[in-house]
């Protein structure tokens, strides 16, 4: 790819638009990682289905669902927190069947007898049961039954704490394998941004793939890519999780910003502009309804008895705190995209919305860069003087606005004060 | 430098000596820089804006780190009082003759200088200076 050329992500691209790419991809599941959850995940389905399994012949489907579907997965902060890989097992049994029967059994399908290939490494939880890994990665299957063969992935899931009475134990109506479709529908992919995206994001797996784990071919180039929407969310999810780290409380669910992103997806949008368009829509929409004094009601587009905010907010005021968050990111964005504040000042911005690691390590990078294109003469100078970093490997571009001066050595005196 | 850089014009001209002012972008804030030139004369042959193009950042302010890990306070400058945020830039290797008064302004001092503050911008954000670089040696090391 023709850096010069690509206003998208290239060199001469907005410095705030290069830094929160660069950001998104050390945040996010690299394609390595994602690999090696779709290996596990194959694994598990067919250890489900196997003949000694209480659920052998039961399993109609297994699909991804939530953030790996739409490929948003993000890293957790700590590196011991692992991620979440959510999986839904469509199972052939009775919708009349106990919520919390249909969980233990699930449960007991994949814990296995002592010494089998999951046994102990399995939690039974409200609605879904867990696989820990060693590693830290994580995958959630939610048992769902099929309601109408009819209007195939429109589906019944449990909920069942186990501490609370069979009463209050419910079916909750679903679809998100729909909400998967409508997302990935509304979400174009802009194939000069799949393209940079790809490129940055190969580049970065590939340095640490060697080091930490086995490399898989898998890329998001080869699957589509993805947009500046996703990319966008993967963000805001970030900030989210920092933001909530330290609050008690439920925070707000991934699949509601998901669907804020969807209804704002445009093609050809920037991450910035796509980060701006999201949470303006949601501030709106969140504000709204605090001025009227009610919680923010977002459910499926493809199943309206989905509600996406049956957990959050709890209260007013937990809507509140997320209100405020926006507008604190909003200003945060304007000010990394603004062209009057030095990178330092970038970068401690972008350590409060993303964290510290994350902005050290993209400034660092990006300086480096920088740094190594003026000592190697191989940089371009741009209109007012913007310098432009090319890859010493780069082929040799041609523009006759970006000048190309010749080499030169810094030089000085030592400090007086010495 | 009309040509090259239309956003720098003259703030001083003599028969031997011009000083342009123009804004010029590192890396994307615009700093307002000062350039001085003079023709090399009898009379002060040692000024040093007479020896080569001297670049000073008059806006935003330079900042001195005197705990910065590498080139404190400030990196590649010719340290000059009073106010040493406005010390002139080293921007070449005198030593090395990677200037003469043949060559253009506009087409060496200018971008270099941009060079000199996307690397300054690196360092205010990493406390590293990664755009290379020497210093002159001191005479003690010139006599070793």
């Amino acid at each position: 790819m023709d850096e010069f050329n690509s206003n998208l992500l290239g060199s001469s691209a907005p410095i705030g638009e290069i830094l929160l790419a660069e950001t998104a991809i050390r945040i996010e599941l690299p394609p390595s990682l994602h690999g090696l959850a779709v290996d596990r995940y194959e694994a598990l389905r067919k250890y489900i289905e196997r003949d000694a399994s209480p659920l052998a012949g039961l399993v109609r489907i297994f699909y991804p669902q939530g953030s790996m579907a739409i490929r948003a997965t993000i890293r957790s902060r700590k590196r011991e927190d692992g991620f979440d890989i959510d999986i839904v097992a469509e199972l052939i049994l009775a919708l009349t069947m106990a919520p919390s029967a249909v969980l233990d059994l699930l449960f007991t399908a994949i814990n296995g007898e002592r010494g089998s290939l999951y046994h102990g490494k399995v939690e039974r939880n409200t609605r879904c049961v867990t696989v820990h890994y060693e590693d830290g990665m994580h995958l959630d299957i939610t048992p769902a039954v099929l309601i109408d063969e009819n209007d195939p992935r429109r589906s019944v899931i449990f909920h069942a704490k186990a501490e609370e009475p069979p009463t209050r134990h419910q079916r909750l109506e679903m679809n998100s394998y729909g909400f998967v479709e409508w997302f990935n529908a509304r979400t174009p992919i802009d194939l000069s941004f799949v393209e940079a995206y790809a490129n940055k994001a190969y580049a970065f797996d590939h340095l640490r793939a060697d080091a930490e784990f086995t490399p898989v071919p898998a890329h998001s180039s080869e699957n589509g890519g993805k947009s500046a929407t996703v990319v966008a969310m993967q963000l805001l999810k970030r900030n989210r999780n920092m933001k909530y780290a330290a609050r008690r409380g439920r925070m707000p669910p991934s699949v509601m910003i998901a669907m804020f992103a969807g209804e704002t997806a445009v093609p050809g949008n920037s991450i910035s502009g796509a980060l701006d368009a999201i949470t303006g829509h949601m501030l709106s929409v969140l504000s709204k309804a605090q001025a009227e004094g009610r919680l923010v009601d977002v459910r499926n587009p493809r199943c309206p008895v989905d509600r996406f905010t049956d957990r959050w907010p709890e209260n007013l005021a937990a809507q509140s705190v997320y209100i405020e968050d926006l507008k604190v990111f909003r200003g945060q964005l304007a000010a990394v995209m603004s062209d009057s504040l030095s990178l330092e000042e970038k970068r401690k911005l972008l350590a409060l919305m993303f964290g510290e690691g994350p902005a050290r390590a993209v400034v660092e990078d990006f300086a480096a860069r920088i740094g190594e294109s003026v000592r190697q003469g191989t940089r371009r100078i741009g209109a007012m003087g913007r310098v432009l970093p090319v890859a010493v490997a780069a082929p040799a571009v041609v523009r006759p606005a970006a000048a190309q001066p010749r080499g030169h050595t810094f030089y000085g005196s030592n400090w007086p004060g010495r | 430098m009309q040509q090259h850089w239309p956003g720098f014009g003259l703030g001083e001209e003599t028969l031997d000596k011009a000083v342009w002012f123009g804004s010029l972008v590192g890396l994307e804030r615009a700093y307002r820089v000062m350039i001085e030139y003079g023709l090399p004369t009898r009379a002060a042959p040692d000024e040093m804006f007479r020896r080569f193009p001297l670049v000073r950042v008059l806006s935003p302010e330079l900042e001195l780190r005197f705990d910065g890990p590498e080139e404190a306070p400030l990196p590649h400058v010719y340290f000059r009082g009073p106010d040493f945020t406005l010390s002139p830039l080293c921007l070449f290797d005198i030593e090395a003759d990677e200037w003469s008064h043949d060559d253009l302004i506009a087409l060496t001092t200018v971008p270099w200088a941009a060079d000199w503050l996307a690397c300054y911008e690196g360092w205010l954000a990493t406390g590293r200076w990664l755009g290379g670089g020497r210093h002159a040696r001191t005479p003690e090391e010139k006599a070793s």
